[in-house]
């Protein structure tokens, strides 16, 4: 299948900085599939995530979309891990906000936010403001906005880290449901091994300094996933001994 | 410290008792002639006062008046005050090139204007309204420029992440939005700031209620004096009551 994404040795250094955090490292990402990368704390996880968002230039290598550009829509979009809705807009306003720069008509916008709405099943909130969400409903309205762009590929910063264990659950097979209705394809960045084998196609992990990839592992378990299951125990346990955690 | 909640009625109950205790109190003043009478109005007379000042055809004139004073000096001052901050806060050549003058500029106090006021536009409207706008300026430049340097810079990458991120399509989505409240408060002490310009300018001789006041004194009217000083406080307590109004609707998305 084609890869919608594909790092070629790819480095990038901190401005001011003397060694680099990523360095040669090589990765693609077949579309409509789903990715997670974990590794440590600071190796360099969010800084492969904001290259491939464009937050960051790669100071050497390449980063290619293999998929064509097309009309009203974007390539990528980023849910970040502080939800980062704007205050001043309301949830469907919020939502509408990618698609402002996309060249759609009124009509089209308005079909795309109440198709995100709906995805993310948020339609009895649409019209409340931000302070008025929970962390968990604030964490979906951010996944809203950005499927709202229609991307080859999402990208998603620790996006379940800062909401409590229920709602994460809750979100991750939300998250699943989701990615199985519009197959865009996912790159999801955590520390947790636990739901990285529980959402994802493959496993990337980072590893040394500076990061490249040192481990890139298949799932191979049927959806919804048991996460009681000997063969999920033994893909965390497999992937726990790359981070060096018991 | 408000350590109970008290109903609104009663809130109400003790404000108004705050005021008849200090009438009374004022009126005991001139009763028991602790003061010599001539320098203290007696608080009962302001009334017919009012009247008086009202149908010799001086009070609403002077309230005029000043309000066109008040209105341009305060729309131009809080227009260039926030256009010049907005401006310096988000071009850094020019927060350069500006971060000198405006603070060598600022410290001069609004009413040591008067004299190039008086020389620029003689003795006018439009002198009076620059004395105002002066001082209402510099309160709207900075509450504009460091209420742009608080914006979180998260919002800014979100803007860059969602093709947002060109200056204009920044300003108008994030910078504008996020100022808002630092700049509708900046707004707000202009209003008050402005008053306390206004009476102060119009003592240059700009027909208004400084002027009325200063005449007033100058016969002895003390008690005219009293209700040129209220009919002020009142228009103020409008004027912040139609701020409040717009802040909220504005602000709405505020919890």
């Amino acid at each position: 299948m084609a890869s919608v994404i594909e790092f070629d040795r790819l480095a990038y250094t901190h401005p001011g900085a003397a060694a680099p955090v990523i360095e040669n490292l090589s990765l693609d990402i077949e579309a409509g599939s789903f990715i997670a990368v974990v590794g440590g704390s600071g190796v360099g996880k969010s800084t492969l995530l904001r290259t491939a968002a464009g937050l960051l230039m790669p100071g050497s290598g390449e980063m290619r979309f293999n998929l064509p550009q097309r009309a009203g829509r974007r390539r990528r979009a980023i849910v970040f891990q502080d939800s980062r809705l704007l205050p001043w807009r309301t949830v469907e306003a919020n939502i509408a906000y990618g698609l402002e720069t996309l060249g759609i008509d009124k009509a089209q916008s308005a079909a795309r936010v109440a198709e995100a709405l709906r995805l993310t099943g948020l339609e009895e909130l649409h019209d409340r403001w931000p302070h008025q969400l929970s962390g968990g409903q604030a964490q979906r309205v951010g996944i809203a906005r950005a499927l709202a762009v229609e991307p080859d590929i999402l990208l998603m910063d620790e996006p379940f880290s800062a909401v409590d264990a229920l709602t994460r659950r809750k979100l991750q097979t939300e998250l699943i449901r989701i990615w199985e209705t519009t197959h865009t394809a996912v790159m999801f960045v955590t520390h947790d091994i636990d739901e990285a084998v529980y959402l994802a196609d493959r496993v990337v992990v980072l590893g040394n300094r500076p990061a490249t990839v040192v481990e890139n592992l298949q799932i191979d378990l049927p959806r919804p996933r048991d996460r009681n299951s000997t063969e999920f125990a033994q893909y965390v346990t497999h992937l726990s001994s790359w981070l060096g955690v018991e | 410290m408000l350590t109970r909640s008290y109903s609104l009625p009663t809130r109400i109950g003790y404000g108004i008792a705050g005021v008849v205790l200090f009438v009374l109190l004022w009126k005991a003043v001139g009763v028991f002639g602790w003061v010599n009478p001539g320098i203290l109005p007696d608080p009962f007379l302001l009334p017919e006062t009012f009247l008086l000042e009202w149908q010799s055809d001086r009070l609403l004139p002077a309230i005029g008046s000043s309000l066109i004073h008040y209105v341009w000096g305060l729309g131009l001052g809080a227009v260039c005050g926030i256009l010049v901050g907005l401006a310096a806060a988000t071009i850094q050549r020019f927060d350069m090139l500006q971060s000198y003058v405006s603070r060598i500029l600022r410290p001069i106090p609004p009413l040591a204007w008067v004299v190039f006021a008086i020389a620029w536009f003689k003795v006018s409207h439009a002198g009076a309204a620059f004395v105002i706008a002066i001082g209402v300026f510099w309160v709207n430049y900075f509450a504009t420029y460091s209420a742009v340097r608080n914006i979180d810079p998260r919002f800014y990458e979100l803007a860059r992440s969602f093709g947002q991120g060109g200056y204009w399509r920044r300003s108008i989505s994030i910078t504008l939005p996020a100022i808002a409240p630092g700049l509708l408060s900046g707004v707000r002490t202009g209003i008050g700031q402005a008053w306390m310009t206004l009476i102060a300018a119009e003592l240059l001789g700009v027909p208004g209620m400084g002027q009325e006041m200063n005449a007033a004194a100058g016969v002895g009217a003390y008690d005219a004096v009293v209700v040129y000083m209220l009919t002020i406080s009142a228009v103020y307590a409008a004027t912040d009551l139609l701020y409040t109004l717009v802040e909220r609707r504005v602000l709405s998305w505020r919890p």
